[in-house]
């Protein structure tokens, strides 16, 4: 007596029906459990974008499939198009999937400690393969990700989509602005160089900034995990940018999509009579079903885009390149916050902190997150909303003035012999100096008012932005300002640039101020 | 149940009564928002950093060979995190310094940080002042603001200059309604200064252009 039979019920069919035809019952079988209820001949008719019969097979997958029950079966035809969504709800999910997965990618060659940090990204950028790549792809993909974002509440504001019924999804949708932007500057603080420990170090002290005192002191401990930034810290921003903020990005989206689906996506403003929405009763003439059209269409971007985004972070893209390591003692001239946070950083450079930093940017955040609540008029038609567009409009406005303001070039100046030597080796980026072609540095004193006598290209530009500079530190009280560069072959390989700022003070004194760099043949930073 | 509801007049909702099992259930909910405020208080306890003794925040010895000269540009103490500066005649009558907070010749120790928003301001010997490269906020060797988006002046470490015997020959006092540390002068017989980068003295109000209150 066997303890165990084996039966298979295939070979059953085989002897009945012969073994062309049992297979394929079997294949026919398999297919249908795959797509959860079509068949064979049913994805072939989808791929031909045959008409289709009732019952409709393609609606199957629909109710039966984890992943396409959170899609809808059918789209109003006016969705087809670019306008009214231009995609950007599908852009912003897009670079959320790509920045997780080329995130995951990245920790494994990252420990985030300051002992290994710097080591790690170095590693990452010069000897991992592809390590580079997935650096550009995971900062581009941020930042692009940060301007969808951007882009799709502007859209949805312009639109009046967050009109009733949709409150509640603009509401979960500020959030993901929120963790959207968080989470971007999160990731600043990893590769532990100057850049990011500064830039993160005046994110913290704004959260530190919060009244009343004993509050702001506690949520600046909890934050950096120190007084200041050091291994507690890293390790919190870490823990926030790999764990935390995705999680509550993972489930703040799926209550968004859910309410996005509920609703439906709602119709051009003119496309429908004010104060209705019937972006639920699709009429059957202006369906467009997800399968096949929508769903190829949406992996033809998937494609399309992550092929474009590997396009760019290879040729044109750069991830800006490591600065320095990270020195609690030393900040850097001119740091700049990300771009995406100039705003603020202007609003700081205006007045108080508490005020500036904190009262007005939360104050903000409330009544955007609230608006749908108390901006509500009926109608959603351009014309009906003026008030509302040109507020908008000023608002956009105001955030490219405050972002100006938030630049290096907007009131933070240093003495103009420093300010001189910073514009050829910048503290925060590499700069014309260091980007110049090594090769044509020759060795030699160079005079900057000379600079048209240079025996390189590269030398004549590098002086005459230097004498440019120093041009505007003319004044009464600095007479024959000068400014020399010496190129020294320091070791093989290594070329020691000095650059020296002298002038006489009023009283005679000379006055000389001097800053070198090393320069090495394979440094890389004009390739990147 | 004794409390059956009577029949409601036509439109008026009849008003539930609260029943023992709604009121259990209340309570159970008021008892388990209790419990999260606790265990959020006590995530924020766990979360909160500890310190060790001897790290910054100790008490920092120095000799008084290492001080600035008078009038000098200042001496940076990065282990402490504070400038020494040696206020003299010429510093404590530099046009610039904010009349409401008038400086005495001494010593002081400001603490690195700027107190905008945390980057390390730094001496700018051509401008004679501290700057901050992050927003731009400039400061007097005296500790006083003078222009840039931060609103107040630098914060002080106390110090004690002490004599070859131990003696606290000097220390820094709390003056103006203790928003200004006073310099300590340096006599002859003093050896050392002792300076507690635990307590600090929070720099005074300071919001116009060009400083002053």
């Amino acid at each position: 007596m066997a303890i165990f039979r084996i039966y298979l019920p295939f070979l059953d069919d085989v002897k009945a029906k012969g073994l062309k035809t049992a297979v394929r019952d079997k294949y026919s079988d398999v297919v249908t459990r795959v797509t959860t209820g079509m068949n064979p001949t049913d994805v072939r008719m989808l791929l031909r974008d045959d008409p289709v019969g009732r019952p409709n097979p393609r609606l199957k997958p629909h109710s039966e499939s984890f992943w396409f029950h959170m899609k809808p079966t059918y789209y109003h035809q006016m969705m087809d198009g670019f306008y009214p969504t231009f995609r950007l709800g599908w852009l912003s999910t897009y670079f959320f999937v790509f920045e997780i997965i080329t995130g995951i990618a990245l920790m494994i060659f990252y420990t985030p400690s300051p002992l290994s940090a710097y080591d790690n990204m170095r590693n990452i950028l010069s000897n991992v393969p592809f390590g580079d790549l997935l650096r550009d792809l995971h900062k581009l993909g941020a930042e692009a990700m940060v301007a969808v974002v951007v882009l799709h509440m502007l859209r949805t504001y312009i639109t009046g989509s967050y009109k009733k019924p949709r409150q509640f999804t603009w509401l979960t949708g500020v959030v993901l602005l929120g963790v959207t932007l968080i989470l971007s500057f999160s990731g600043y603080l990893l590769p532990w160089d100057q850049l990011s420990l500064w830039a993160v170090t005046i994110g913290a002290s704004m959260v530190e900034a919060a009244p009343p005192e004993i509050v702001g002191r506690t949520l600046n401990l909890l934050v950096r995990g120190a007084p200041e930034f050091g291994a507690n810290g890293l390790l919190r921003f870490y823990l926030l940018h790999v764990v935390a903020l995705p999680a509550i990005g993972v489930i703040a989206l799926g209550v968004h999509y859910y309410k996005v689906i509920l609703h439906g996506h709602s119709l051009p403003p003119e496309a429908e009579a004010i104060g209705e929405d019937t972006a639920k009763r699709v009429p059957m003439e202006h369906r467009v079903y997800f399968m096949p059209k929508i769903l190829t269409r949406e992996l033809f971007y998937v494609t399309g885009l992550t092929g474009l985004m590997i396009l760019l972070a290879t040729f044109i893209y750069n991830a800006p390149p490591l600065e320095a390591h990270a020195d609690p003692l030393i900040t850097p001239l001119h740091i700049t916050s990300p771009w995406y946070f100039l705003w603020l950083q202007g609003m700081l450079k205006i007045g108080d902190k508490v005020l500036w930093g904190l009262i007005i940017p939360t104050g903000l955040v409330g009544m955007i997150l609230l608006l749908p609540y108390f901006e509500v008029g009926p109608s959603r038609r351009y014309g009906h909303r003026r008030v509302g567009l040109s507020a908008a409009a000023l608002s956009v406005a105001a955030l490219a003035i405050l972002s100006f303001m938030g630049s290096p070039w907007y009131l933070v100046t240093s003495s103009p012999d420093q300010e001189a030597v910073a514009a050829l080796v910048p503290q925060t980026h590499p700069g014309p100096l260091r980007e110049s072609e090594w090769g044509e540095l020759d060795f030699g004193t160079y005079q900057a008012g000379l600079w048209d006598t240079a025996p390189t290209p590269a030398l004549r530009e590098l002086l005459h932005i230097f004498d440019e500079e120093l041009a505007k530190a003319d004044a009464p009280e600095r007479r024959d300002v000068q400014g020399f560069m010496v190129i020294e072959d320091w070791q093989t390989d290594l070329k020691k640039v000095t650059l020296r700022v002298v002038w006489t003070n009023p009283d005679g004194s000379p006055h000389e101020f001097s800053q070198s760099v090393y320069l090495h043949r394979d440094s890389e930073y004009a390739g990147g | 149940m004794t409390e059956a509801a009577a029949p409601a007049p036509a439109g008026v909702e009849a008003p539930l009564p609260l029943s023992r099992r709604e009121f259990l259930y209340y309570l159970w909910g008021v008892s388990m928002a209790v419990a999260l405020a606790g265990g959020t208080g006590a995530a924020i306890w766990f979360a909160l950093p500890r310190f060790k003794e001897g790290e910054f925040g100790g008490v920092v010895t120095i000799d008084v060979g290492a001080l600035p000269p008078v009038d000098s540009p200042p001496a940076s103490f990065a282990d402490g995190r504070f400038w020494l500066v040696n206020i003299g005649p010429q510093t404590a009558t530099d046009p610039r310094q904010p009349t409401d907070y008038a400086v005495q010749p001494g010593i002081k120790a400001l603490y690195m940080v700027c107190v905008h928003l945390g980057c390390l301001y730094k001496w700018v010997e051509t401008q004679d002042r501290f700057e901050c490269p992050c927003h731009g906020s400039k400061y007097l060797k005296s500790d006083a603001r003078i222009d840039g988006p931060a609103r107040r002046n630098l914060d002080v470490f106390m110090i004690e200059a002490v004599d070859a015997g131990g003696n606290v020959i000097a220390r820094t006092e709390p003056v103006l309604g203790n928003t200004q540390g006073s310099s300590v002068p340096i006599t002859p017989e003093v050896v050392v200064l002792r300076v507690d980068t635990g307590r600090k003295i929070v720099g005074g109000a300071n919001t116009k252009p060009g400083g002053g209150i």
